[in-house]
C-alpha cells in the first residue's frame, strides 16, 4: 500500500475517532465527577444532530452556527435534568453502589424516554442535508470531504479546548479537586451544589456540539445515538474513568484501530473486535488502561 | 428434627416436604395465588379467542422472563443486562436442533447451553460489582451477537435459520405457561431457602456476607446460571413463532431492557411485583399499540424515572402509608412555599413603609 | 245484477295482491341486497413506526391506501358481478415480529376477514407466510425476497419480485455487453445481501469479469470509507454494492467524497427510490440499480403514477420498484375476486395457474416465485429511473459510462 493510502486511511479513523473523542470526553465528565453513567449520552447526541438539522433547513442557518447553540441548549437541559432527578437520589441512597445503580436506572428510562420523543416528533425517516460536500484535495493528493476535514478540526479543538480549561483554570482544577476527593474538595470549599450541574449539563453540551458536528456529514435518524453511547462507553473504559487526555487518545486510538480493521479484514468484524477489546479491557484492567490513580 | 417417630405420619410427612423452608410465613397465600394462576393460563387456550391466546402468551412470557430475572438479580442488586443474550441462545440452540430432537428436548436444550455460557460468563465477570457488571453484561450481549452472525456468516454461509418443523401453537402456549409457572414457583420456594437467603444477603452486604461462610462466588454464579436457564428456555420456545430467526431479532437488545424496566417498576424485591407488572406492562402496550405506539414507550421510560426517584422498591412497594406520606410530603412543601412567599411580602412591605406591623 | 261467484277481480284486491308480490320478491331479494352492499372486510399489519418504516411507507402502505380508495370511487371492488365497499383494517405491527403474527392471528382466527394483505419485509413475511397457508388465506408479497421463502413451498403463498438470480444474472449480461473486464462487489451481512452476493458469484463464472474485490459490512455501518478506498485503488470497471437504502446513500456519498468513479456504479435498494434523487441530486445521474418499471412502461403504469402522485402529492413518489409490483399483486388480487368471489381456495387456485397482465408486465407464478418478469437493471437518466435492461423491456437506452459525481 502506497504511502498515500496509509494516509488518507489513518486520517479517516481519526476524523471517526474524533467524534469518539468527544462523546468520550463529556461522558466521562459526568462518570469520573459525579458517578453517573449516562446510557442516556448517544441521545443527546441525535437531539443535538435534529436540532441542528432543523435550523439548517429550516432556516438556513449554517452549522457552525449552531455549535455553540446546541451546547447552551444542551447545557440548560442537562442542568434541569440534574436538578430534576440525579440530585434527588444523591440526596436519598444511602451509598455510592447504590446512587450507581439508581443512576443508571434513571439513565436508561431516559434514553427510552428521549428517544421515542424523537421518534414521535420527527418519525423514523433518515434526514440529512448538504454542507461543505465538495471534495478538498489536500497537498500530496489525499482527497477528503470539507465537512469530514471540519468535523476532525473542531473536534480536536474543542477536545483540546476543554482539557486546557480543566488544566490551568482554577475552576477546572476545582473540577479535577472534586474528582479526586469529593470531601477534601467540599473541604476546601468547592461548591458541589453548583458545580455538579453544571458539569452534567457540560457533558450534555459536548455530546450535543458532537452530535451537531455529525449531523453535517451524516445522515441522522432518531436511532443513531445507541451505537455512540456504546462507543463511548468503550473510550472511557480504555482510556480510565475520569481520566480526560485518557478518553481523548482512547477515542482516536480506537476510530484509527477500527479504520485499519475495516481496511486490511472486514467492517463486520469491526464490531466484534470493538467489544473483544472493550470486555478484555474492563475484565484485566477495570481502572482502564492509562489511569495512574492508586 | 421437630418430629419424632413416636408422632402420627401426617405430622412427620410435613416435616419431611417443608422442614427444610425456613419461613413459612405467608407461603400458604403464596401458593393459593399460584394456583389461581395456573387455572387461568390452562383456561385461556380453552376458552379465549385467538387473540386473548396471542396476548397471554404475550403476558407469560415476560412474566417468566421478569421473575426469573428478579430471582438472581433482585435479591443480589447484580444489575444484568444479558436477559438478550440468553435468550437469542436458547433460540439459536432450539433452532439449530428442531429437526432432531422432540419439542422437550429443544427446550431443555436451549435452557442448558443458556445457563452453560451464563457459568462461563459470570465465574468471569461476577467479581465486578455495580455499573461495571451492567455494562459487561451489556457488553457481552453484543459480542455474542456479532460473534454468532460472523460464525454462522463464514461456517455455514448464512445469516439466519428457518424453522420449519414448528409445533402447535397450543404446545408453545403450554411451554411459556409451564415456564412461567415454574419461574414463579422457583422463585416463591427459593426466598425462603438457606440458597434465597444467601442472595440477600450478598445484595444487602457482600463482604459480610463471606465473612459468616457464605460461598458467595458459587451462590452467585448458580443464581445467574438459573436466571440465564429460564431466558434461554422462553427463547427456544418463542422463537418458533417467528418461523424464520437471524441474530438481529433474538439478540435484540430491548427485549433485554424490557425486561429490566418491567422488574424494576414491579418491585425487584418481591415475589409479585414483577408479574403483575409485565402483565400489565403487556396489555397496556396492546393497547396503546393501536392509539399511540410511541407514548407506550416514552411511558414506560418516564415510569422508570418516577420510581427510580419517588418508589425505590417498586410499584408492589406501595402501601397505604407511603400514599400517606406523599400527601403529607405535598402539603408540607405547598405550606412551606406559602409561608415563604407570605414573609417575602412582609419584607417588601416593611422596607417600603419602614418599620410596622 | 251480476254474479259474485264470477265478479272479476275487483281493483282494490288487484292492487293488494300486487302489492303483497312486490313486497314478498323485495323481501325475498332483500338479503341479496344487504350482502351486496356490505363491505368486503381486507386486514393487514403495516410498519409506521421503527425501522421497517422508512422501506413499509413508500413501498407498500400508500398503495394498499390508493387501491381501496380508487376501488370504492369506482362502486366497490367486483365480486363476481356485485360491486362491494372495500373496508381496511390496519394496524402499526411496529416492526416488531411479535406483534406482526399476534395481529394476524387475531384478523385471520377471530375476526374471520375476507382477505389479508401481506406486512413489508422478508421477515414478517416468513412469520405471517405459514400463518396464512394454515388459514387458507392467499397472500401475494411485493416486499419478501429471498430463496428461503420459495423453498417452504406454501401454496397460498406468492412473491411478487424477481430472485435474486435473474436479477444478477440481468446485472451480469448487460455488463458483459458494455465490456466491463473487473467487478468490485460489497455486500450487507443480512439475507438479501448473502443471497444475492452467491447469485452474482455464480453469474460471473464464465463471464469473462473477474471480481476483485467482495467485501461484506454488518447493518448499520458508519463508515464505508476504508473500504471504498481499498476498491478505488484496484480500479474495477463496475461496482455493484449489495445495499439497503441507508448503506446505499452512504457508499454513494462517500464515493462521492473520495473521488471513486467507476464507469459503472450499482446500488442494489434504495436507487429505486425517490429520496435517492433527493440526496444524490446530479450525483444521480448514471446510477444503476433495482428497478422495473416507471410511468413510460405502459399507459397503465403511467396512470397508476399519476394516481399515486395526485393522491400523496408530488413529494411522494412510488419507488420504480417494490411500488410497481405491489399495485400489481393488487391488480391480480382485484382480477381474482372478480372472477372466482371471495372463496380464498378458488382465489389461490387462479393465481397460481393464470398468467396476469399487470403494470409491470405478465405475471405467471412457478410454485412461489414469479417467473413472468424477469430481472431487470435501471438507471438514474435526466431524473428519471429508466429501466435500461433487457432491452425488450428498456423505455430508455443505456447511457454507457457515469459521469464523475
Amino acid at each position: 500500500m502506497t504511502a498515500l493510502a496509509w494516509f488518507e486511511l489513518i486520517v479517516s479513523g481519526l476524523i471517526t475517532g474524533g467524534v469518539y473523542a468527544l462523546v468520550g470526553l463529556g461522558l466521562n465528565l459526568q462518570y469520573g465527577l459525579m458517578r453517573i453513567l449516562n446510557i442516556a449520552h448517544g441521545e443527546f447526541l441525535m437531539l443535538g444532530a435534529f436540532l441542528t438539522w432543523a435550523a439548517a433547513t429550516g432556516w438556513g442557518w449554517s452549522p457552525l452556527l449552531m455549535i455553540p447553540v446546541s451546547f447552551v441548549l444542551l447545557m440548560a437541559l442537562g442542568v434541569a435534568l440534574h436538578r430534576l432527578t440525579f440530585r434527588r437520589i444523591a440526596r436519598t441512597s444511602p451509598d455510592l453502589d447504590v446512587f450507581e445503580a439508581r443512576g443508571l436506572m434513571v439513565s436508561f428510562g431516559l434514553m427510552f424516554l428521549v428517544q421515542n420523543f424523537a421518534h414521535a416528533t420527527w418519525g423514523a425517516d433518515l434526514r440529512g442535508y448538504d454542507y461543505l460536500t465538495e471534495p478538498v484535495v489536500l497537498p500530496g493528493g489525499a482527497q477528503f470531504a470539507g465537512n469530514k476535514l471540519l468535523l476532525l478540526g473542531l473536534s480536536l479543538a474543542i477536545a483540546a479546548l476543554l482539557i486546557v480549561v480543566l488544566r490551568l483554570t482554577l475552576w477546572g482544577k476545582g473540577v479535577r479537586a472534586l474528582m479526586q476527593s469529593p470531601t477534601g474538595a467540599q473541604l476546601v470549599g468547592m461548591d458541589t451544589e453548583r458545580l455538579h450541574p453544571l458539569m452534567f449539563g457540560a457533558g450534555l453540551g459536548l455530546s450535543g456540539v458532537a452530535g451537531c458536528l455529525l449531523s453535517t456529514a451524516y445522515t441522522i435518524t432518531p436511532s443513531m445515538g445507541e451505537p455512540y453511547t456504546v462507543t463511548a462507553l468503550i473510550v472511557i473504559t480504555l482510556g480510565g474513568f475520569g481520566h480526560m487526555g485518557g478518553a481523548l487518545f482512547g477515542g482516536l486510538a480506537l476510530g484509527v484501530v477500527e479504520a485499519l480493521g475495516m481496511h486490511f479484514t472486514n467492517p463486520s468484524l469491526k464490531s466484534l473486535l470493538s467489544y473483544a477489546v472493550f470486555i478484555a479491557a474492563l475484565l484485566c484492567k477495570p481502572d482502564g488502561l492509562f489511569n495512574r490513580r492508586p | 428434627m421437630r418430629v419424632s417417630r413416636s408422632d402420627p405420619w401426617p405430622q412427620r410427612l410435613r416435616e419431611r416436604l417443608t422442614g427444610w423452608l425456613l419461613d413459612t410465613r405467608g407461603m400458604g397465600r403464596d401458593l393459593w395465588v399460584l394456583f389461581a394462576l395456573t387455572g387461568w393460563a390452562l383456561a385461556v387456550p380453552h376458552y379465549g379467542s385467538e387473540f386473548a391466546v396471542s396476548m397471554a402468551l404475550s403476558c407469560l412470557m415476560y412474566v417468566a422472563l421478569s421473575t426469573s430475572w428478579t430471582l438472581f438479580c433482585g435479591s443480589t442488586r447484580y444489575l444484568s443486562l444479558a436477559t438478550s443474550a440468553f435468550f437469542g441462545i436458547g433460540a439459536y440452540a432450539g433452532a439449530l436442533t428442531l429437526e432432531q430432537l422432540d419439542w422437550f428436548g429443544v427446550v431443555a436444550l436451549g435452557a442448558g447451553c443458556a445457563a452453560a455460557v451464563a457459568v462461563v460468563m459470570g465465574s468471569a465477570v461476577l467479581h465486578l460489582r455495580g455499573t461495571y457488571f451492567a455494562v459487561l453484561t451489556f457488553g457481552m450481549t453484543e459480542l455474542i451477537r456479532h460473534a454468532v452472525t460472523y460464525w454462522e456468516k463464514k461456517v455455514t454461509g448464512t445469516v439466519g435459520r428457518v424453522l420449519t418443523a414448528v409445533p402447535e401453537r397450543d404446545t408453545v402456549y403450554l411451554t411459556v405457561a409451564g415456564l412461567a409457572l415454574a419461574a414463579l414457583a422457583v422463585s416463591l420456594v427459593a426466598r425462603r431457602t438457606r440458597f434465597g437467603l444467601a442472595l440477600q444477603g450478598i445484595g444487602a452486604d457482600e463482604q459480610r456476607a463471606m465473612t459468616l461462610g457464605v460461598n458467595t462466588r458459587l451462590v452467585k454464579v448458580l443464581g445467574f446460571a438459573l436466571t440465564a436457564a429460564f431466558a434461554g428456555a422462553v427463547g427456544a420456545a418463542m422463537s418458533v413463532r417467528w418461523t424464520y430467526i437471524d441474530p438481529a431479532t433474538v439478540f435484540n437488545p430491548f427485549i433485554g431492557f424490557q425486561t429490566v424496566l418491567i422488574a424494576l417498576i414491579g418491585g425487584v424485591a418481591t415475589l409479585w411485583g414483577p408479574a403483575i407488572a409485565a402483565i400489565v406492562f403487556s396489555l397496556l402496550a396492546e393497547t396503546l399499540r393501536l392509539q399511540a405506539p410511541q407514548a407506550y414507550l416514552m411511558a414506560l421510560g418516564l415510569l422508570l424515572i418516577l420510581c427510580v426517584l419517588f418508589l425505590p422498591g417498586g410499584l408492589a412497594s406501595m402501601r397505604w402509608a407511603r400514599l400517606r406520606q406523599w400527601r403529607d410530603d405535598l402539603r408540607g412543601w405547598w405550606r412551606e412555599r406559602d409561608d415563604k412567599a407570605r414573609r417575602a411580602a412582609r419584607r417588601a412591605r416593611q422596607a417600603r413603609y419602614g418599620v410596622g406591623p | 245484477m251480476t254474479d259474485p261467484l264470477h265478479h272479476p277481480l275487483p281493483r282494490r284486491r288487484v292492487v293488494q295482491a300486487l302489492a303483497g308480490s312486490a313486497a314478498g320478491v323485495a323481501l325475498a331479494g332483500m338479503p341479496a341486497l344487504v350482502r351486496a352492499n356490505s363491505p368486503v372486510r381486507i386486514g393487514y399489519t403495516m410498519a409506521r413506526t421503527g425501522p421497517w418504516s422508512v422501506g413499509a411507507q413508500v413501498s407498500q402502505e400508500p398503495n394498499y391506501l390508493l387501491w381501496a380508495e380508487q376501488t370504492n370511487a369506482a362502486g366497490g371492488l367486483d365480486v363476481k358481478g356485485t360491486r362491494r365497499p372495500v373496508e381496511l383494517l390496519a394496524s402499526d405491527d411496529q416492526s416488531n415480529l411479535e406483534t406482526c403474527v399476534r395481529t394476524y392471528e387475531k384478523l385471520m382466527g377471530s375476526d374471520k376477514v375476507d382477505l389479508v394483505l401481506p406486512p413489508w419485509g422478508s421477515n414478517a413475511n416468513f412469520a405471517v407466510a405459514p400463518l396464512a397457508n394454515r388459514y387458507g388465506y392467499p397472500f401475494l408479497a411485493p416486499t419478501a425476497l429471498s430463496r428461503r421463502l420459495v423453498e417452504m413451498k406454501l401454496p397460498y403463498f406468492f412473491l411478487l419480485l424477481q430472485q435474486p438470480k435473474p436479477m444478477m444474472e440481468a446485472l451480469v449480461d448487460m455488463l458483459r455487453s458494455q465490456g466491463a473486464k473487473s467487478l468490485a462487489t460489497i455486500y450487507v451481512d443480512d439475507l438479501f445481501g448473502l443471497e444475492n452476493y452467491a447469485a452474482l458469484k455464480v453469474a460471473l463464472q464464465g463471464s469473462g469479469i473477474q471480481l476483485v474485490e467482495d467485501k461484506s459490512y454488518p447493518l448499520g455501518v458508519k463508515d464505508l470509507a476504508p473500504v471504498l478506498r481499498g476498491i478505488k485503488d484496484r480500479n474495477p470497471d463496475a461496482f455493484v454494492g449489495l445495499t439497503y437504502p441507508p448503506d446505499t446513500i452512504l457508499a454513494s456519498r462517500q464515493s462521492k467524497e473520495i473521488g471513486f468513479n467507476p464507469k459503472f456504479f450499482y446500488a442494489s435498494v434504495g436507487t429505486a427510490f425517490q429520496l435517492y434523487r433527493n440526496v444524490m441530486k446530479e450525483g444521480a445521474e448514471g446510477v444503476l440499480g433495482m428497478g422495473s418499471w416507471n410511468g413510460k412502461s405502459s399507459a397503465a403504469a403511467k396512470a397508476y403514477f399519476d394516481a399515486h402522485v395526485k393522491k400523496f402529492g408530488a413529494a411522494k413518489e412510488p419507488d420504480r420498484w417494490a411500488s410497481g409490483h405491489c399495485w400489481a399483486g393488487l391488480e391480480i388480487l382485484s382480477a381474482a375476486v372478480a372472477k372466482v368471489g371471495l372463496d380464498r381456495k378458488a382465489i389461490r387456485d387462479f393465481v397460481a395457474a393464470g398468467t396476469h397482465r399487470t403494470i409491470v408486465g405478465d405475471i405467471r407464478f412457478q410454485g412461489s416465485e414469479n417467473v413472468g418478469v424477469p430481472g431487470t437493471v435501471s438507471q438514474w437518466q435526466k431524473g428519471e429511473f429508466e429501466v435500461v435492461w433487457p432491452k425488450s423491456r428498456a423505455t430508455a437506452a443505456l447511457a454507457p459510462a457515469k459521469p464523475a459525481w
